[in-house]
């Protein structure tokens, strides 16, 4: 089945007056005006992809459009992007479309979930990405428009249309963009990618599916217990999807949180395992004191004990929680993001498409080795 | 100049299996795709059927997560033995 022309040119002849409202027109949009695509503008972003323009990168579900170098180029035009931002969407959609991160389910679900991306290494200098105030917010143009060309690519190519193919409840403002960088210049720590077997030269994105971040606020404590106590409260709630699904979750540390932790002596590998060993439910809490029946909370991994006073983990190991430094270096505030479940595994790729071989597991993400 | 942002879609067309003149005697899968109530809607499903009609043998199958594909190999196993199959969700 055929339902776009395989040369997306349409006649010239027929070109409208006001492009910006023909886009509107057709549903070609995240509801904001795109920028009109010209051939100049197309071509620069072929350049910087290089190869045959009609490669095809990825196939995008659900609608399981063909995602060509050519249809890639034409998203990050109409998003915004210059042209040097266009390694990194690629990037973001390979890593998006690799069977673990299930972009089919995240693209259905009734849930709120979005992609978040987190870019690491040199490029983001390269290309101007924030990575510190306002980090998750509007006022930068490469965070703002890669992350809108990859909510057009689901849109367009993957046919993730509100009410039709993507049956989200409520969405969420994620859906618009989300897409930050690690803040490697003031973090106390190894870069993300670093710690994931990767050199502080390459370049990485990484992709998780996640709800929007939820503000921690911690403007008393001056020890690593203290902070990571507040994020402890929010990481244990009976209400995300970690709770009751497990799976994965991102916690960002803003600045000035992370060097009280690290004035303790604290490293990542301690933070992520404070975090794992304290924040979860009682069984109790989630299956309602078996109100509602013994089979609840089947999803969670077989090996949680399920009796009343056992402790259930927000996630099923220190592993799950990404630990990121971003943010402004005023404010006392970090931020933690809850996942999808366990429906969904985040995916770490080098910017030219390449991974660290340090995470091992199945192709299609769904046991661990 | 305009430019469609979609992209093509190359997929095979899948037709849907022709429906069976009876159903007595026939072998049936019940895949559970292990949505929180899914079991519940689909056993009391493949009850009432066993119940009201001559059905075959009633095979129960379970998928490893409610929101990823069947693995192939469990999609082998349940074409092989079965006649006719039963899934649901259950929120």
């Amino acid at each position: 089945m055929t339902t776009a022309a395989a040369n997306p040119i349409h006649d010239a002849k027929q070109t409208p007056e006001d492009l910006v409202e023909y886009y509107f027109e057709q549903a070609w949009s995240d509801g904001l005006p795109v920028v009109p695509p010209t051939p100049e503008k197309i071509d620069a972003v072929l350049d910087m992809l290089g190869g045959d323009p009609d490669y095809i990168e990825a196939v995008v579900p659900p609608r399981r459009g063909g995602l060509t170098r050519r249809v890639l180029a034409i998203n990050i035009v109409m998003a915004g992007c210059k042209p040097e931002y266009a390694p990194v969407v690629r990037a973001a959609m390979l890593a998006l479309t690799s069977p673990a991160f299930n972009l089919n389910g995240i693209q259905a679900t009734t849930h709120m979930v979005s992609p978040l991306l987190v870019v690491n290494g040199p490029i983001r200098n390269a290309i101007g990405m924030n990575a510190g105030h306002n980090v998750f917010g509007s006022g930068n143009r490469a965070n703002a428009t890669i992350g809108r060309a990859i909510r057009l690519i689901l849109l367009s190519v993957g046919g993730g249309t509100p009410g039709d193919l993507d049956k989200s409840t409520l969405g969420s403002p994620a859906k618009y963009t989300y897409c930050i960088a690690e803040n490697e210049e003031i973090s106390p720590w190894a870069p993300y990618h670093v710690e994931h077997g990767m050199s502080p030269e390459d370049s990485s994105v990484f992709v998780i599916g996640g709800e929007p971040p939820h503000s921690i606020t911690n403007h008393i404590a001056d020890d690593a217990e203290g902070v990571l106590d507040s994020i402890v409260s929010a990481m244990s709630t009976i209400a995300n999807n970690n709770a009751v699904s497990s799976g994965s979750c991102a916690v960002v540390i803003g600045p000035e949180h992370a060097a009280t932790i690290s004035k303790s002596g604290w490293t990542r590998h301690d933070v992520r395992n404070y975090l794992w060993m304290n924040a979860g439910n009682k069984f109790s809490a989630l299956s309602f004191n078996d109100r509602y029946g013994k089979i609840y909370n089947r999803n969670l991994p077989r090996w949680y004990k399920r009796q009343p006073d056992a402790r259930i983990p927000i996630v099923p190991s220190a592993d799950d929680i990404h630990l990121f430094v971003a943010g402004g270096e005023a404010g006392r505030f970090s931020a933690f993001i809850p996942g999808w479940g366990h429906m969904t595994s985040p995916v770490l790729l080098r910017i030219d498409g390449t991974s660290s071989n340090a995470a091992a597991m199945c192709e299609d993400g769904t046991c661990r080795l | 100049m305009i430019y469609d942002p979609r992209g093509t879609i190359d997929a095979p067309v899948l037709h849907l299996a022709q429906r069976p003149a009876s159903l007595r005697g026939l072998r049936v899968g019940v895949l559970d795709n292990t949505k929180w109530n899914g079991w519940k809607l689909e056993d009391r499903i493949a009850t009432i059927l066993a119940e009201r009609l001559s059905l075959g043998p009633v095979r129960r199958y379970k998928k490893e997560s409610f929101s990823r594909d069947a693995r192939p190999e469990l999609l082998a196993e349940i074409a092989a033995e079965s006649d006719l199959v039963l899934t649901g969700i259950g929120d």
